[in-house]
């Protein structure tokens, strides 16, 4: 279990930051065709969290109601998904890679939505690898340089 | 190479952005790269590429972020889809494979980005795993009723 006091993360441009207090509780991953689509991925990454316990620290997110009883929270100026609610659930779920450490979460526990799963997710692990720099200049590397907002709270972005 | 349909279609959750691609795919990927986690909020990105003069945005525009000083990310400013990443200077583009109306019909061949990535990566196919409706009662899954755009292109309401 994570028992970190505190933990923030936020989406890509930095225009939405949040923090939690105390202790992030379930992990899982969900192929169900809905976080499919919102997450544009094989699926979503969530770990849940009680929702007393996030403060939005800087901006808002906007949100999405996918179904009657579902919020789904986003970056509007970047897009970055942030997280899932249900209506009356006392926790909130967040997007794992929005936190500024995702590799801080507790073990995840189950695959959920799996009557929807891709046939390739199960062999993505044994693909070729390739580091970002590996085909890459250095002219390159510097062009790339990141305008994301850093894996921390800052005072002022950009 | 992957055969995949064409045009091939794709679009946001909420259904305001629609893109159709006319050409081949190339290059389907996943990237773990530390800005390709925070742009989709999970443990990687995973792309198709084409060329930009066989992609065509069908409905509504895409808001866009411009992750490096050559990069542009685009999603959906009404439901925050990540669509699509395209270098300024490339003939191609590519779109989130999730984002796609059928996001099984191309496989991932690489793994790029390799040195971001998230620890629990390598073991999340091993996980257990449950189909919704196995673990929701039958009266939660009717009021969670997908509200999301349907797989496939539909005339403007």
């Amino acid at each position: 279990m994570n028992t970190s006091s505190s933990t923030s993360g936020g989406c890509q441009c930095g225009a939405v930051r949040y923090r939690i207090a105390g202790t992030l509780c379930k992990a899982s991953i969900c192929h169900c065709r809905m976080c499919q689509k919102a997450f544009g991925n094989f699926g979503s990454a969530l770990v849940a969290v009680p929702a007393a316990q996030v403060t939005w620290s800087r901006g808002k997110p906007a949100t999405f109601r996918s179904s009657a009883i579902v919020d789904r929270g986003f970056c509007a100026a970047c897009g970055t998904p942030l997280f899932l609610r249900e209506d009356g659930d006392p926790n909130i779920e967040i997007a794992i890679g929005s936190l500024d450490d995702p590799n801080a979460i507790p073990a995840m526990i189950h695959q959920v939505g799996v009557e929807s799963k891709v046939a390739w997710f199960d062999g993505l692990r044994d693909l070729p690898r390739r580091t970002t720099a590996d085909d890459r200049t250095p002219e390159d590397l510097l062009r790339l340089k990141s305008l994301q907002h850093p894996d921390r709270d800052t005072e002022h972005w950009p | 190479m992957n055969a995949n349909p064409s045009p091939a279609t794709g679009g946001c959750q909420c259904g305001a952005v629609r893109y159709a691609i006319d050409g081949p795919f190339r290059n389907p990927h996943i990237c773990h790269c530390r800005m390709c986690q925070k742009a989709f909020g999970n443990y990687f990105a995973a792309f198709v590429g084409t060329e930009k003069a066989k992609f065509r945005w069908t409905r509504g525009k895409p808001g866009v972020f411009r992750s490096s000083d050559v990069v542009e990310r685009r999603f959906c400013r009404d439901c925050g889809t990540p669509l699509s990443f395209a270098y300024d200077h490339s003939p191609y583009i590519a779109v989130a494979i999730g984002s796609l109306d059928d996001p099984a019909c191309v496989t991932p061949q690489h793994q790029f980005g390799i040195e971001s990535r998230l620890q629990a990566f390598a073991t999340l196919h091993e996980l257990p795993g449950t189909r919704t409706e196995d673990t929701i009662p039958a009266e939660t899954m009717e009021k969670l009723k997908s509200r999301q755009h349907p797989d496939a292109d539909r005339p403007s309401s």
